[in-house]
């Protein structure tokens, strides 16, 4: 059942579930209208799939059917498939979260899964997931990354900065680090699979210009695994 | 009972899809159920041979979908077991000569008549993948436990939950016990939990496997080779029988155990 959340902001998240058919459609988002018609009226929403994808056919069918009756206009199209957030951005639409107040920043965003091959998540604000990364999944944040399963995809944490406007705390942290690379704002660490830490946890932020990794939670004396290249 | 439309697929290509569905189908077949195989490779005929039915061929699944013919005379019996037919593409096409819609009219007209429909599909990285999976509600997933091919099956086990297939099961084929400690190679306990999906089989690498696709003969109509064995558990189980699984390899130290040492000050 599609359901709908009140975001700060004014903005209303509409959760459609992964696991409900896309036949189901029409008559989801139809009941969708019924229920909640006053509240979408005027409102500006999320419309979350998941790591549903979307097709052609899918937005153009929502936009007719269910976004332009309603009144509502759409802040954002949330899915984590790649493939569809090429197209949806082709289209001039906005495929990562809202801010509450334009420009500003949102709050953490949690998922409670693993981001398979093709998948990639784009966040303004802090990014936590307790699943794995797997390889071929990106993560793009505009602060901090936060991983509790293994890593193996690519994460930018700060991918909005650069230059002045760097925030010289961003960090990435991973409690099974496997990644070749990690990147934070417009640094570039490339990591190696003999590296002392492969495997463990650690924490990654720039120091000095580059990429440091270091063992997570900090250990007094002991040596962190260094500073293995930087590109700027 | 339901009949059930179970698509093989994988990310990689030649990982096992078309020796995978030949030996499953007629391992299913053995056990008293009525099952087609349909190649949806479309433009790489391969099915026929791997099955030893390539001359008995008069009518493909394209001749169905352009009219030619009716879709039950493309269906060729397989002589050697009851209840085991085949229904083979053409090699002159492209991909996309049967779009996603005749795919699905196709086997909703194959549940009236089978208690199995598997699909063999072209790698999920191909176009063509899609349109051959349409009209499926179940996956196989096949893959080496190599690290290339693992990546591409995460992004096609990505894809087919993405069009609703349930359940999708995976099939690791090709394992080398010795191998498995070696560069790129990967223990299954490792592919399961990068794929996190439910494991339906371990199938070895095993020669009889050229063997059998030479002749023309799906290794589960005989006996005694280990991958028969194999594919045989692996119906079995489609089936809801709880078979348990063979021991092809070293058991390895999977990611929770690597978590617990990096915990426990393993480092
Ligand atoms: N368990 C096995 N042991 C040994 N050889 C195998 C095994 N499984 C498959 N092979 C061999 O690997 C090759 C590829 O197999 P197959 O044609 O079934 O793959 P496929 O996934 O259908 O390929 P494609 O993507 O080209 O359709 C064949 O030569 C086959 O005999
Ligand atoms: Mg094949």
């Amino acid at each position: 059942m599609i359901k709908l959340k009140g975001m700060t902001g004014s903005i209303v998240r509409c959760v459609i579930p992964e696991d409900l058919p896309s036949a189901d459609f029409n008559s989801e988002f139809g009941k969708v209208m019924e229920t909640g018609g006053s509240i979408l009226n005027g409102a500006r929403i999320v419309l979350d799939f998941g790591a549903r994808a979307i097709s052609e056919a899918t937005v153009t069918a929502l936009l007719s059917g269910f976004v332009w009756p309603s009144g509502a206009s759409v802040a954002a199209w949330i899915t984590y498939d790649a493939v569809s957030q090429e197209l949806l951005k082709r289209a001039g639409l906005r495929t990562s979260e809202p801010a509450p107040s334009e420009g500003g920043p949102c709050g953490a965003l949690v998922l409670h899964r693993s981001l398979r091959s093709g998948q990639r998540v784009e966040h303004r604000g802090d990014v936590i997931i307790t699943g794995h990364v797997n390889d071929g999944a990106e993560v793009l944040a505009s602060g901090n990354i936060t991983v509790l399963g293994r890593l193996n995809g690519l994460l930018h944490a700060g991918c909005e900065g650069g230059g002045e406007g760097e925030d010289p705390d961003t960090v990435v942290v991973s409690r099974c680090m496997e990644a070749l690379q990690v990147r934070i704002g417009s640094k570039i660490g490339s990591l190696g699979r003999d590296a002392e830490w492969w495997g463990k946890r650690v924490v990654a932020s720039v120091k000095d210009g580059a990429v440091l990794i270091e063992y997570w939670p900090f250990v007094k004396g002991e040596n962190a695994g260094g500073v293995k290249e930087e590109t700027a | 009972m339901t009949p059930r439309v179970i698509v093989v697929t994988s990310g990689k290509g030649g990982v096992g899809k078309t020796t995978a569905t030949a030996n499953i189908a007629a391992a299913l077949a053995l056990l008293g159920n009525k099952v087609v195989a349909v190649d949806g490779d479309v433009g790489l005929r391969n099915l026929d041979v791997i099955m030893g039915l390539e001359n008995r061929i008069v009518y493909t699944l394209v001749d169905a979908i352009e009219g030619n013919c009716r879709l039950n005379q493309t269906l060729i019996k397989d002589k050697r077991v009851d209840n085991l037919f085949m229904i083979p593409t053409a090699q002159s096409k492209t991909k996309d000569a049967v779009t996603s819609d005749q795919m699905v009219s196709v086997c909703s007209e194959l549940r009236k008549d089978f208690d199995f429909v598997l699909i063999d599909s072209p790698a999920g990285i191909e176009s063509g993948f899609r349109n051959a999976s349409a009209g499926a509600d179940e996956a196989l997933v096949i893959t080496t436990p190599e690290v290339s091919a693992v990546r591409d099956a995460d992004r096609i086990i990505g894809l087919l939950e993405s069009m609703e297939k349930s359940p999708i099961f995976l099939i690791v084929n090709r394992i080398r016990p010795q191998m498995v400690k070696k560069g790129d190679m990967l223990g299954v306990s490792d592919v399961l939990d990068i794929l996190q999906i439910g494991l339906i089989g371990m199938v070895p690498d095993d020669e009889n496997v050229v063997k059998s696709a030479n002749e023309g003969k799906p290794l589960t109509l005989g006996d005694g080779a280990q991958a028969a064995v194999a594919f045989k558990n692996i119906a079995a189980r489609i089936t809801g029988k709880d078979i348990p699984f063979m021991n092809l390899e070293v058991p390895k130290k999977g990611f929770f155990a690597r978590i617990k040492d990096a915990f426990g000050g393993g480092r």
